[in-house]
């Protein structure tokens, strides 16, 4: 880890505690007002999930997975979304609605922990770090799947989210956007001069793209209560984050030119 | 021959052609942001002393960034519709629009993070990044995914106008999203990869491990860009590509229409069967004609 940079675990905590606060303030303050207008929270916490989801993704890739970043991003989805559908209906089997998005946390970490396992014990893929980040991603994956699930849905409920987002087909839009969002920063900075913070920045600002995608989605289902907010502040969001990526950019890049030929070999130090 | 099957031939045949346009529009806007199979060549170019000015960019590979692009273009016309009601066509149409544009604004976007972020990551080579490279191609781009998305989501809903489909609208164009981009990639990249970017190597020698990254970087005159490899492949990769993607529409729903039922699983195989006959004469005739592959000179 080079100076400066956030730790694994100051980014857990930060994805895990924010993902939830959001998801519960979406869903709570949501129904007690008996409006939508506080879909927007949810949102929030998933763009910090893909803030965490995006450094695991980063760290394990850094091994040289290559053409493997998108692989590894769309496989942890696919175990958030069975964790995230089997938490809910499992919380509501049992009559216990305010632990869905935790127990599906854990049993995305569960399910994390097996393909973790199962890719280095298995198929032999020789990772040092392939079981923790595995999870790590899963857990980020069930949280941005929940997250945004809840933006559009207005509540955690398995009826409101199986009604309004699986029946309704959001829930594809919700995987490959959320996805994207967390394994598209590091796939865009590839290369041997990645830096932490430019793709974590990456990383905010494709967190609000699919923060705007899922207020679209939204609006679809609970209208301006729900769109507006969430829209304005994805779009707020997104600007200062890819503000930021941009600068990050330019002090990073070799050179930004405006235009011009090829450098001639003895420019190039 | 009864009307419903007059009116649904009509759907097929409109099918049909937007998924030729989506392909040919798909493959040539992959070929701009030299997306896929050559990525990997263009990202290697400067790590092996090959400073260059095309244009980068991995949103993952096509046929995981088509069906993100479909998504968001769905969920954007559903959420339009959601507010002008989808009673009439022209309403309709625009929604599509809609949804292909806000889809061609985020393709934009995400581009751009791209090409920086894989150039800024690669600073120690002394790869520089060139604005203007960036302000000629992403709209190109756009333009080209616009396109490419408005037919796919056109399609899509007259599939499900027609109930041809039982899935939601979303999931339709995401699954329509994952085959047009892996038509692109599949058929598309082949007349990109080495076509383009190794010209100067014996067609169908393959790449040699030690020209990794020595990709073509001057043009006919001045210096190659991205968009040179459209105009190079918009005469035969973009309208195979588009063919591809449109035939393998139109002979699925083809076969849905005229053969019904169980028979149309059975269609379905029989023209599997006719493709592979075909195929192997085709690859047979060519090997006699053209001899087999060669081995690279040494140099």
């Amino acid at each position: 880890m080079a100076e400066g940079e956030r730790s694994p675990r100051q980014l857990l905590t930060i994805g895990v505690v924010g993902g939830l606060i959001g998801i519960y303030l979406a869903n709570y303050l949501n129904s007690t007002t008996g409006t939508a207008w506080f879909s927007f929270f949810a949102g929030l916490g998933a763009v910090l999930a893909v803030f965490w989801g995006a450094d695991a993704v980063r760290r394990v890739a850094s091994y040289g997975l290559g053409t493997g970043v998108p692989s590894i991003g769309l496989l942890s989805l696919g175990a958030g979304q069975v964790a995230v559908l089997l938490g809910l209906a499992v919380a509501m089997n049992y009559s216990i609605h305010w632990a869905a998005p935790i127990i599906a946390l854990i049993l995305a970490a569960i399910i994390g922990l097996v393909s973790g396992v199962m890719a280095r014990r298995v198929i032999k893929m020789n990772i040092a770090i392939m079981e923790r980040s595995m999870m790590e991603i899963a857990m980020a994956a069930s949280l941005i799947m929940l997250g945004f699930s809840t933006t559009i849905a207005g509540g955690f409920g398995f009826d409101l989210i199986m009604k309004y987002v699986v029946a309704s087909g959001f829930i594809i839009a919700v995987f490959i956007v959320g996805g994207m969002a967390m394994l598209h920063p590091f796939n865009a900075c590839l290369g041997p001069d990645e830096r932490q913070k430019r793709t974590l920045n990456l990383a905010l600002s494709t967190g609000f793209i699919a923060m705007l995608v899922a207020g679209i989605a939204a609006g679809a289902i609970n209208g301006i209560q729900a769109a507006v907010p969430t829209m304005i502040i994805a779009i707020f969001g997104w600007i200062i984050y890819y503000l930021r990526f941009f600068a990050d950019t330019k002090q990073d890049a070799a050179a930004v030119l405006s235009t011009g030929l090829l450098p001639k070999e003895e420019e190039v130090a | 021959m009864d009307p419903q099957m007059m009116v649904e031939l009509g759907a097929l045949t409109l099918v049909g052609a937007a998924a030729l346009i989506a392909g040919v529009a798909e493959d040539l806007e992959s070929d701009v942001g030299s997306q896929s199979n050559p990525n990997s060549q263009v990202q290697l170019a400067p790590q092996m002393g090959y400073l260059h000015r095309l244009y980068n960019k991995a949103i993952s590979g096509e046929p995981a960034s088509y069906p993100f692009y479909a998504a968001i273009g769905a969920s954007t016309a559903l959420a339009v519709l959601s507010i002008t009601g989808n009673s009439s066509l022209i309403g309709v149409f625009f929604a599509l629009v809609a949804g292909a544009f806000v889809t061609s604004l985020i393709h934009g976007v995400y581009a751009t993070t791209s090409y920086m972020g894989r150039l800024a990551s690669q600073s120690r080579f002394g790869q520089p990044i060139y604005m203007d490279v960036l302000r000629t191609h992403t709209p190109v781009l756009m333009a080209h995914g616009f396109v490419a998305n408005f037919s796919v989501l056109l399609l899509t809903w007259v599939i499900i106008a027609q109930h041809f489909s039982p899935f939601p609208f979303v999931v339709l164009a995401f699954i329509w999203g994952i085959a047009l981009g892996g038509v692109g990639s599949a058929v598309g990249d082949v007349h990109l990869g080495t076509d383009r970017y190794y010209q100067d190597r014996p067609y169908g020698s393959g790449v040699n491990a030690a020209h990794s990254g020595s990709v073509v970087r001057k043009a006919e005159s001045g210096l190659r860009n991205s968009i040179d490899c459209a105009w190079f492949c918009s005469k035969f990769g973009g309208p195979l590509t588009g063919l591809g993607f449109g035939l393998v529409v139109y002979l699925h729903f083809w076969k849905e229409v005229v053969v019904t039922g169980w028979w149309s699983v059975l269609a379905g195989v029989i023209i599997v069967v006719i493709f592979i006959i075909m195929n192997t004469y085709l690859e047979r005739y060519s090997r006699q004609r053209y001899g087999t592959y060669k081995a690279e000179a040494e140099e």
